[in-house]
């Protein structure tokens, strides 16, 4: 049975073959996807993150915590490949086990914020009206506030009864012993001022699909709007969405050793990569053991998981939007 | 009546990721001064590709015009450099689109771009060009062409835009004229004034025309010769008389059986053509119409029918059975 | 003020809802507000797309209904689909041999009617979520209505699919594989999952190339005859229409000029509108053409948001007379043999 393979016109005369494989839209796209070099680089630099941060307890040479005065500021060796802290502490296994903090945050954080953003920006943008007003003036007042500062309000006023009303949880209570509860509180801050920026992506993608005629087909065929959302808005404005989800997984990392860097973060002994800077450069260890990649080292991974995850997100937005990229229009 | 265009072997390929698309095969045609040829066929018959070769307005990459010969004039247009092509299209040959916002630039009054054709190909100095300008816009039956030549694009509905699409089109008094399907986007009301329109200036400029369409019924009305084309090839040309009364390619009465009328008497089943045109890239050896083709011998799958002389040297077909083909 | 107002309603066309009488439209207005202003929207007039119409629709019969673009025909069709909400106006559908109008009903009550009434689009390239499997497209209507589900439901697609000349190994591709012809039998497939009555057809040929057009015609008039189907068929092509159906419907400007028989509308049309649209229809045949005297309209047609005050046709009609045309309404009604036109100029008896 022959297929429609005829080509159609495309704008004044340009004529474009239609897209006819049978191939799967996934192996369409890893296709679009590998071709980007960084893009491949950058799923390696992430993988060598999630797996680091997944098997730390058993990659990491030493113990993050355990300290060895015996060995306090030493220079890399063949046992500490690069040295170790005023207190002993073996600096490569720190960096190992601070991936798995960034592992626990970053997605917990995007998470959060995405499934906001989702929700309020397609109810704003499908249902209109009041509702689209009440949610779209809350997001421009968040977005007008810098976020950084608002989770620092956020933090400084409500962290410490809120860390107070969990520990008299006994469910919660060893979440607080753990040191992740707090940034927990903190990350919660960051995505309810993460959100406005997706909701309005989202609602913008949202208006331009909805006035599309499959749309319109799926309501006059009996569809209620919950399954038009879900089943027929959601797919479709899915590609750029999940390009901006990879971005702010990048974002997340940057917030999280940032935070822990100020000290409203992770708090020692539990490591960071941004409260081994802190740490590092405050004692001015760096300097009078002449050893810099101390402040570098942590500074450098974050950075690289940054571009990392930002070549990513340009890699899948070439696979996820066949029209870019082709170069026949 | 000299001729004006010669067309000979005429190919077209566009280079893409999924293969080579062959939209123009071997065409060759003729036009006489003054003359007016239809060029029928559906959307991927490689019609405007056909006639964008001839203007040298194939987007590269992806397309090529990789042979053939394209005579204007006593000169061939393939060997003509972009200055000297330049020239020849917009002052010797003018092309119309179906959506003239295309051609249109927004941001400029009507004035300015008439104008703008006059004084570079003709020479005229501002306030001669406004006059020509809105004499023009009388011309195509523009309301108070006066006022409105100061006008912006967006200002005219989309039949006064075509009007005014072919004013400036007729500044640079041009030889021949390709419409690429112009009245396809107008309504039917609106679409009869502007046929009526280019039939007039026809006569008065005494300009050729070819008419690009799909639409039968406009080509029985404008056209002195029709072209069919399917799959990248001419499959039959005809004076247009002969061609509705006794098409020799089953494509083209294919085309005309399946057509609804306006004066059908009684009401019929239609009769469609079965079955989808051929891929381009992978095209097929012998006639390309022939997996649709009611009549359709072993031959017509094994070997392609060149486009021949029928009952007459003016009537040509490339079908092997264009004897038994019959109204 | 005059034109405001809009086509004053005749007792309707037809029998006024008689027993076969399956759709019956009542005083039908849409009008979309134009607003100025970002934050306080001044509701500054409206776009009148449809204003004031009554008729029926006939079980098993097909309506045509042609017009120019902006005269408010394909707003017809969703109004009485209910896409847009109408200004005012009743739409009634016959349900279990009573009258319901469509208008009144909300939510559930309304959702659950759209299984009766379903249409089919334009524009076969669009009106497909390009994400969806052909299978679970036409399986939707089916599943939100809770006809069928999973394995039934997808052997009941494949059924469809034959039904409507596809080979149902297709099920598992998406759309963008097929042609606009395929596509447009795919689309006639989901209308008809459901075991609708009534398809509102909106230009369901106008984006096809012409032979294809031909195919999903034929299509359409076997279905038509397999399941008693009733057909709002909207075109502005009036070749089609004269094919394809009973009694036609010409709209200029948000009115129905003229409403007819098919076979009376074409040798016989009263409104000067309809007689320069028909003219204005090539005809393939040069030796027809040769002889065919046109009637050219002058100018556009004006705005719906300021509509010509008195019959909105007369800015451009040939015949207008003034102090007549320009200041009353015509009334929309019969000249006999239910040939229904809104002109004074033709008498009572012209039909």
């Amino acid at each position: 049975m022959a297929v429609a393979q005829g080509v159609r016109p495309t704008g004044q005369g340009a004529w474009v073959p239609q897209a006819t494989s049978r191939r799967s839209r996934f192996i369409d796209g890893w296709r679009r996807f590998s071709r980007h070099k960084l893009a491949v680089l950058g799923l390696f630099i992430v993988g060598a993150w999630i797996v680091c941060g997944l098997f730390a307890p058993w990659i990491a040479p030493y113990s993050y915590r355990e300290n060895n005065l015996a060995v306090s500021q030493q220079l890399p060796s063949a046992e500490h490949w690069l040295g170790t802290d005023r207190l002993g502490r073996d600096q490569l296994s720190r960096l190992i086990w601070a991936a798995r903090t960034a592992l626990i945050v970053a997605p917990f954080a995007v998470t959060v914020s995405f499934a906001l953003g989702l929700i309020f920006g397609s109810l704003a943008g499908y249902l209109g009206g009041w509702v689209e007003g009440i949610i779209m003036r809350v997001a421009d007042v968040l977005l007008a506030f810098p976020g950084l500062l608002f989770a620092l309000l956020l933090s400084v006023t409500l962290k410490p009864r809120l860390v107070s009303m969990m520990e008299a949880s006994s469910v919660l209570k060893d979440l607080v012993r753990s040191g992740y509860a707090e940034l927990i509180i903190v990350i919660l801050a960051l995505s309810v001022v993460g959100w406005p920026g997706l909701a309005r992506l989202v609602r913008a993608q949202v208006l331009s699909s909805k006035n599309s005629l499959y749309i319109e087909a799926a309501r006059a065929s009996g569809v209620n709007t919950w399954r038009v959302i879900r089943q027929h808005i959601l797919p479709n404005i899915l590609a750029p969405i999940i390009v901006v989800l990879s971005m702010s997984l990048g974002g997340a990392v940057v917030a999280e050793s940032g935070l822990s860097f100020l000290g409203l973060g992770v708090e020692p002994p539990i490591p960071s990569w941004g409260n081994m800077i802190y740490e590092n450069a405050s004692n001015g260890l760096w300097r009078t053991a002449n050893a810099p990649y101390l402040v570098w080292a942590p500074g450098a991974i974050v950075s690289l998981l940054v571009f990392a995850f930002s070549f990513i997100g340009d890699g899948l937005n070439e696979a996820l939007n066949p029209q870019i990229g082709e170069g026949s229009r | 009546m000299g001729t004006l265009l010669d067309v000979k072997n005429l190919n077209t390929r566009f280079y893409t990721q999924d293969g080579v698309v062959n939209a123009v095969n071997d065409v060759s045609f003729t036009l006489d001064e003054g003359e007016t040829l239809a060029v029928v066929g559906e959307s991927g018959s490689g019609k405007s590709v056909t006639m964008l070769s001839v203007m040298r307005l194939i987007a590269s990459p992806p397309g090529r015009i990789t042979s053939g010969e394209i005579m204007f004039d006593g000169r061939d247009l393939l060997k003509l450099d972009d200055d000297e092509i330049r020239q020849i299209r917009g002052n010797r040959i003018a092309m119309i689109f179906q959506d003239p916002m295309t051609s249109l630039n927004p941001v400029l009054t009507i004035n300015q771009q008439i104008s703008e054709v006059l004084q570079l190909h003709l020479g005229m100095d501002k306030a001669a060009a406004k006059r020509r300008a809105i004499e023009l816009l009388e011309k195509v039956n523009i309301p108070e062409a006066a006022r409105r030549v100061d006008d912006y694009p967006h200002q005219f509905s989309g039949g006064m835009r075509q009007r005014v699409m072919i004013a400036m089109m007729l500044a640079a008094n041009p030889q021949l004229l390709i419409a690429d399907e112009p009245t396809t986007a107008l309504d039917v009301t609106i679409s009869a004034q502007i046929l009526d329109l280019v039939k007039r200036l026809k006569k008065e400029v005494g300009m050729a025309v070819i008419w690009i369409t799909h639409d039968l019924g406009v080509v029985a009305g404008m056209a002195d010769r029709v072209i069919v084309m399917y799959a990248g090839r001419i499959v039959e040309q005809a004076p247009v008389g002969e061609l509705y009364a006794s098409p020799r390619h089953p494509y083209a009465l294919g085309l005309l059986k399946s057509i609804p009328r306006l004066d059908e008497i009684r009401k019929e089943k239609l009769e469609p053509i079965e079955g989808l045109p051929p891929d381009l890239i992978n095209y097929p050896t012998g006639c390309p119409f022939a997996p649709r083709c009611p009549y359709a011998i072993q031959k017509c799958l094994e070997e392609r029918p060149p486009l021949a002389p029928t009952t007459s040297t003016k009537h040509l077909s490339a079908c092997w059975r264009w004897q038994d083909v019959k109204r | 003020m005059a034109s405001q107002v809009s086509q004053p309603q005749a007792a309707t066309s037809g029998a006024a809802s008689s027993q076969d009488t399956l759709v019956s439209i009542r005083g039908l207005k849409k009008y979309f507000p134009i607003t100025k202003g970002i934050i306080f929207q001044r509701h500054v007039g409206d776009i009148k797309a449809v204003d004031g119409l009554s008729f029926d629709i006939k079980k098993g019969e097909t309506l045509g209904m042609v017009g120019e673009s902006g005269c408010g025909k394909s707003t017809t069709g969703r109004a009485i689909l209910q896409l847009h909400k109408p200004t005012a106006g009743e739409v009634l559908f016959r349900d279990n041999g009573q009258m319901v109008d469509l208008v009144k009903m909300k939510g559930e009550d309304l959702r659950k009617m759209r299984r009766r009434i379903q249409m089919i689009f334009q524009d076969p390239y669009a009106s497909l979520n390009p994400r969806m499997t052909v299978g679970n497209i036409i399986a939707e209507p089916l599943e939100v209505h809770g006809i069928l589900k999973g394995k039934a439901a997808q052997e009941r697609v494949q059924e469809l699919l034959q039904v409507v000349g596809l080979n149902p190994y297709f099920v598992n591709r998406y759309p963008h594989e097929f042609s606009g012809g395929q596509r447009q039998r795919i689309g006639v497939a989901r209308a008809l999952a459901v075991n609708p009555d009534f398809i509102v057809c909106d230009e369901p040929i106008s984006a096809l190339d012409v032979s294809i057009q031909a195919q999903v015609i034929n299509l359409l008039e076997d279905l038509q005859a397999q399941f008693d189907l009733t057909y709002l068929f909207i075109s502005h092509d009036l070749s089609a229409v004269r094919h394809i159906s009973d009694r036609v419907a010409v709209m200029y400007l948000g009115w129905i000029v003229e409403l007819a028989d098919r076979d009376t509308m074409y040798r016989n049309p009263l409104h000067p509108y309809t007689k320069a649209l028909l003219s204005a229809v090539p005809i393939p045949d040069p030796a027809i053409e040769a002889k065919r005297e046109r009637i050219i309209l002058t100018g556009d047609v004006p705005s719906p948001a300021r509509p010509p005050a008195g019959c909105r046709f007369h800015t451009r009609c040939p015949i207008a007379q003034k102090g007549l045309c320009d200041v009353q309404v015509p009334e929309f009604r019969n000249v006999g043999n239910n040939h229904f036109v809104a002109c004074h100029l033709v008498p009572d008896g012209a039909g």
